[in-house]
C-alpha cells in the first residue's frame, strides 16, 4: 500500500494550479464539469458540495467536499491482514460522519435484513454524528423495495440524505439512483457490508477498513477508533499522485472530531513514538 | 326429510355433501356484492344457522332456502328514484341483478327489517313484497306466526292454541302474553312492528363518507379507472372540507359485471384531504386492481376519518424538527413507504431509559411524535462506550481467557479466531428487576438479578467488537465454568 503523506497531496496540487501546461487540461475538466452539473445545482439550490472537514480529503474532492447531488459508495474493505472484515462497524461510523455534514432535513436510512443475525444501527452510537430524531429507517425485504425506496426519498424535499444499506450492485438502479440525487440534489449513499463490483456512476467510491487503535501508553485498553480510508473512485475531483490515495483518519469521540493522523512510517511507528515521548516525559 | 326417505321417494336423486364453509363465503359474497346499494349489509344471523342445520340434515338445496341478507337502505334508494319510486326501483335492481347471476332469491322491502324479513319469506303475492310506508301492520296481519323469526317450541305452542297468522296476536292483551311465551315474542312482533328499535349490526364498519360512481358502459383500462377514481376522490374531499376532517384510511372498491367485488386500501399517518397526495398513494395500489371483464360501479369510502386541522400540529418540544417533518413532504414520503413496505417497516427511533442496551431505542410509527432535540445525545451521554451496530439476538462465542475476570484474549466467533490486543471494562449492566420478563412473569423476590459484563475489545486486525458474559465467573460442580460469552455488537 503506497503510503503519501497529506501535505504531498497539497503540494502537487499547488504545482498543477501554478504550472500552465498543466492548467489547461484542468480548466477543461472544470468547464465541463460545471457544464454538465450546472443545472441540478441551480435547481436545487443547496450547496454544490459539503466538506469533509479532513483538509488533506477536500483538497481532492470536487467543489472541496462531498457533491450533494451525486451516489456515494462506501465499502467495508478487508481488514490490514487481508482477511475479509468480520463486520462493517467502521464503514457505518463513516457514513454517519458524511450524514452529519449534509445539510438539516430528514435522513432517509433504508436497509434490507438479514434475518436473526441482523444487526441494525444503534441509534445512541449515531448521536454524536447527528441527531438520530431527524432519522427516518425504512426495512426492505427485496432489493428492489429498497433501490425504490431511495429513490423514492431523493425525490422528497424535505430529505437531507438517503442512506442505502444492500450487498447488490444493480447497475441500473445504480445508475437510477445517481440521476435521481443529481436532479434534486440530495445525497445517495450506498453501505456495503462487503466490497462489491463498482458502480460506474458513483461521484466518489471509498473503502474503510477499521485500523489499529492507539492505547494510552502503559496500558491495553481500546484508544480512539481508527479507519484506513480509501478513497477508490473520485469521479469530478482533482488527480492524485497516488493511485489510491489512503488516509488513517481517526474518530475522537470526546471531541466529536475526525482528524488525519500523519504516518511516517508503515504499521504503528507513530504508536512507538508516542510511547518514547511518554516515557522520556515520565522520566523528566 | 331424511336422506334414506328422500332416496326411496326419489331413487335417482342426485345428492350432494353439504359445505356450510362455502355456503358461509358465498353469502359473504353475496353481501359484498351488496355493498353497492347501502354500506349497511348485515347477513341473517336466523339464515346462517338455518343452514347449517339444514346441511346436517341434508335438505335439498345449499342454504335450504333459509339464508338470508338484511339491507338498511335507508337515504340510498334516491340513486333510482325520488321516494317510493326509488324504493321500488332498488328492489326490481336487486332482484334482477340477482337473477342475471343465477340466483333465486325474494328480496321485500318495509320500514323494519322484522316485517321485510317475513314478507320475503312469507308474503303469497309479489305485490305485496313491497310494503308501503306505515304500511307494516296491515301488511304482517295475514302471515304465519313464523314470520316473526321465533323458536319452534314457541311457534308450536301458538299453532295449538289457534294463534295461526301474526294478526291473531294484535288483539292479545300483552301481559299473560308475556307470562306465557317471555319477552321474546312481544319483542319480535314489536320490532317487526316498529315500535321498537331493531339495530342491525353490519357485517363491515359502515364509513361515515362515501361516494359512488356508475358506468353506463363497463370499463375496464387502468386509465379509466385511474380517472374515475380521481373523479371520486375529488367528490370525496369536498365531503371532506365540509365536514371539516381529513382521511386517514380510504377504500376503493370495484364492482365487477361478473358480479365480484375488488378492494384495495390506503392510508395516511395523519388526517389528508389533499386531493394530488391521496391521489398519488392510490396510483401504487390501482395496480393491483384487476377489473376482470369490466368494471360497472366504483365506490370511495372513508372508513377513518379525523378531524383536520389545517396543518401538522407543532409539537412544543421539537417544533422546528416537526414543523419539517409536516411541511417538507415527509410524511407523505412514509406513507407512501408504508402502502408498498408495510406500515411496520417504516419507523423511526425513540429514546427509552433504560440501562439495557437492546432497549434503549424503540422503533413508533412516523405520526407519533419524534423525540426531544438532544435527547438521544443526552442518553448517549449517560452510557459508556457502545457500538455502532447491536446485533439483535447476541450470538454465543467461543472465549480463552488466561484469568477468569480478565477480558478474554481469543475469541471464536462464527469459526474465527479473533486474537485480542486491546480491551476495555467490564462495565456490568444488571437486569431491571422492576420490570417484567419477557414471558410476562416477575422475576422472584430475593435473588441477586442477572448481569452482564460488558467488554469493548479490538482484535489484532483493528476490528472492534463489544462482547459480554452473562453473569460473574464461578465454576460449577463439574469443573465447568458456568457463565457463557455473547457477541452483542460491532464498534465503530
Amino acid at each position: 500500500m503506497p503510503v503519501i503523506s497529506p501535505s504531498a497531496f497539497a503540494s502537487s496540487d499547488r504545482r498543477a494550479a501554478n504550472d500552465p501546461a498543466a492548467s489547461v487540461p484542468t480548466a477543461l475538466r472544470e468547464k465541463v464539469r460545471r457544464l454538465e452539473r450546472a443545472n441540478s445545482v441551480r435547481r436545487s439550490g443547496k450547496a454544490a458540495a459539503v466538506p469533509l472537514g479532513l483538509p488533506a480529503i477536500d483538497a481532492l474532492l470536487p467543489e472541496g467536499g462531498l457533491l450533494t447531488g451525486a451516489l456515494h459508495e462506501i465499502e467495508a474493505g478487508p481488514c490490514p491482514s487481508g482477511r475479509v472484515a468480520p463486520h462493517d462497524g467502521a464503514a457505518l461510523g463513516f457514513a454517519a460522519h458524511l450524514l452529519g455534514r449534509f445539510g438539516p432535513g430528514t435522513i432517509l436510512w433504508c436497509r434490507r435484513t438479514i434475518g436473526r443475525f441482523d444487526a441494525p444501527p444503534y441509534a445512541p452510537t449515531l448521536s454524536p454524528w447527528f441527531d438520530p430524531a431527524r432519522l427516518l429507517m425504512v426495512t426492505a425485504h427485496r432489493d428492489e423495495d429498497l433501490f425504490w425506496a431511495m429513490e423514492e426519498g431523493l425525490r422528497c424535499p424535505g430529505i437531507a440524505a438517503v442512506l442505502g444499506e444492500t450487498r447488490a450492485a444493480d447497475p441500473t438502479a445504480g445508475r437510477r439512483l445517481s440521476l435521481a440525487a443529481e436532479k434534486n440534489g440530495v445525497p445517495a449513499l450506498l453501505l456495503r457490508a462487503q466490497p462489491a463490483p463498482p458502480q460506474s456512476v458513483c461521484a466518489t467510491r471509498w473503502r474503510i477498513a477499521s485500523a489499529p487503535s492507539c492505547s494510552t501508553p502503559g496500558l491495553k485498553d481500546v484508544g480512539a477508533a481508527r479507519w484506513r480510508l480509501e478513497l477508490r473512485r473520485n469521479r469530478f475531483g482533482a488527480p492524485s499522485i497516488a493511485e489510491i490515495p489512503s488516509w488513517l483518519v481517526e474518530w475522537n469521540d470526546e471531541t466529536h472530531c475526525l482528524a488525519v493522523v500523519p504516518e511516517t512510517l508503515h504499521g504503528s511507528s507513530g504508536q512507538f513514538f508516542e510511547e518514547r515521548l511518554f516515557e522520556e516525559r515520565l522520566v523528566s | 326429510m331424511r336422506l334414506a326417505d328422500a332416496r326411496a321417494l326419489v331413487p335417482d336423486l342426485v345428492t350432494t355433501p353439504g359445505d356450510p364453509q362455502a355456503d358461509q363465503r358465498l353469502i359473504e359474497t353475496i353481501a359484498g356484492w351488496c355493498d353497492r346499494y347501502t354500506p349497511w349489509v348485515a347477513i341473517d344471523p336466523l339464515g346462517g344457522a338455518l343452514a347449517e342445520e339444514g346441511s346436517e340434515a341434508c335438505s335439498a338445496g345449499g342454504f335450504g332456502g333459509d339464508a338470508g341478507l338484511l339491507l338498511d337502505v335507508t337515504g340510498c334508494a334516491h340513486l333510482f328514484g325520488h321516494d317510493e319510486a326509488g324504493e321500488r326501483a332498488l328492489l326490481a335492481d336487486l332482484v334482477a341483478r340477482l337473477t342475471r347471476h343465477d340466483f333465486t332469491c325474494r328480496a321485500a322491502m318495509a320500514d323494519t327489517a322484522g316485517a321485510a324479513w317475513a314478507l320475503a319469506r312469507y308474503a303469497e303475492r309479489q305485490a305485496d313484497l313491497f310494503c308501503p310506508r306505515h304500511g307494516q301492520r296491515d301488511a304482517l296481519a295475514s302471515l304465519p306466526v313464523e314470520g316473526l323469526r321465533l323458536e319452534a317450541p314457541i311457534l308450536e305452542t301458538f299453532v295449538k292454541l289457534g294463534l295461526r297468522r301474526i294478526g291473531d296476536l294484535y288483539p292479545m292483551p300483552r301481559a299473560p302474553l308475556a307470562r306465557r311465551f317471555g319477552d321474546l315474542p312481544l319483542t319480535r312482533l314489536d320490532q317487526a312492528l316498529g315500535a321498537r328499535d331493531e339495530v342491525l349490526e353490519p357485517r363491515r364498519a359502515v364509513p361515515a363518507f362515501r361516494t359512488r360512481l356508475s358506468f353506463v358502459e363497463p370499463i375496464g383500462r387502468p386509465e379509466d379507472i385511474a380517472a374515475a377514481t380521481s373523479r371520486l376522490l375529488a367528490a370525496l374531499c369536498r365531503q371532506f372540507e365540509q365536514a371539516g376532517v381529513g382521511a386517514r384510511k380510504l377504500e376503493i372498491a370495484l364492482y365487477r359485471v361478473d358480479g365480484s367485488v375488488d378492494r384495495t386500501a390506503i392510508g395516511t399517518s395523519r388526517p389528508n384531504r389533499d386531493n394530488p397526495k391521496l391521489m398519488k398513494l392510490f396510483e401504487e395500489k390501482l395496480g393491483e386492481l384487476d377489473p376482470g371483464f369490466g368494471v360497472e360501479l366504483m365506490i370511495l369510502a372513508a372508513p377513518e376519518v379525523e378531524a383536520w386541522s389545517g396543518t401538522q400540529d407543532v409539537l412544543p418540544e421539537a417544533g422546528a424538527l416537526a414543523l419539517s417533518l409536516g411541511a417538507d413532504g415527509t410524511i407523505d414520503l412514509a406513507d407512501r413507504l408504508a402502502l408498498r413496505l408495510g406500515a411496520e417497516n417504516v419507523v423511526r427511533l425513540l429514546p427509552r431509559d433504560s440501562h439495557l442496551p437492546e432497549r434503549v431505542q424503540v422503533s413508533v410509527a412516523v405520526s407519533s411524535q419524534p423525540a426531544a432535540d438532544g435527547a438521544w445525545r443526552r442518553l448517549a451521554g449517560l452510557k459508556g462506550a457502545r457500538p455502532t451496530r447491536l446485533l439483535q439476538r447476541p450470538e454465543p462465542v467461543e472465549v480463552t481467557a488466561f484469568v477468569p475476570d480478565d477480558p478474554p484474549s481469543v475469541f471464536h466467533w462464527r469459526r474465527h479466531a479473533h486474537r485480542i490486543v486491546r480491551a476495555d471494562g467490564p462495565e456490568r449492566i444488571a437486569d431491571e428487576w422492576w420490570r417484567p420478563r419477557p414471558d410476562g412473569s416477575r422475576p422472584p423476590a430475593n435473588t441477586v438479578p442477572p448481569v452482564r459484563d460488558y467488554y469493548r475489545v479490538e482484535d489484532d486486525d483493528g476490528g472492534r467488537f463489544w462482547l459480554f458474559r452473562d453473569g460473574p465467573y464461578k465454576l460449577a460442580a463439574n469443573g465447568q465454568p458456568t457463565a457463557r460469552w455473547f457477541l452483542h455488537g460491532f464498534c465503530a
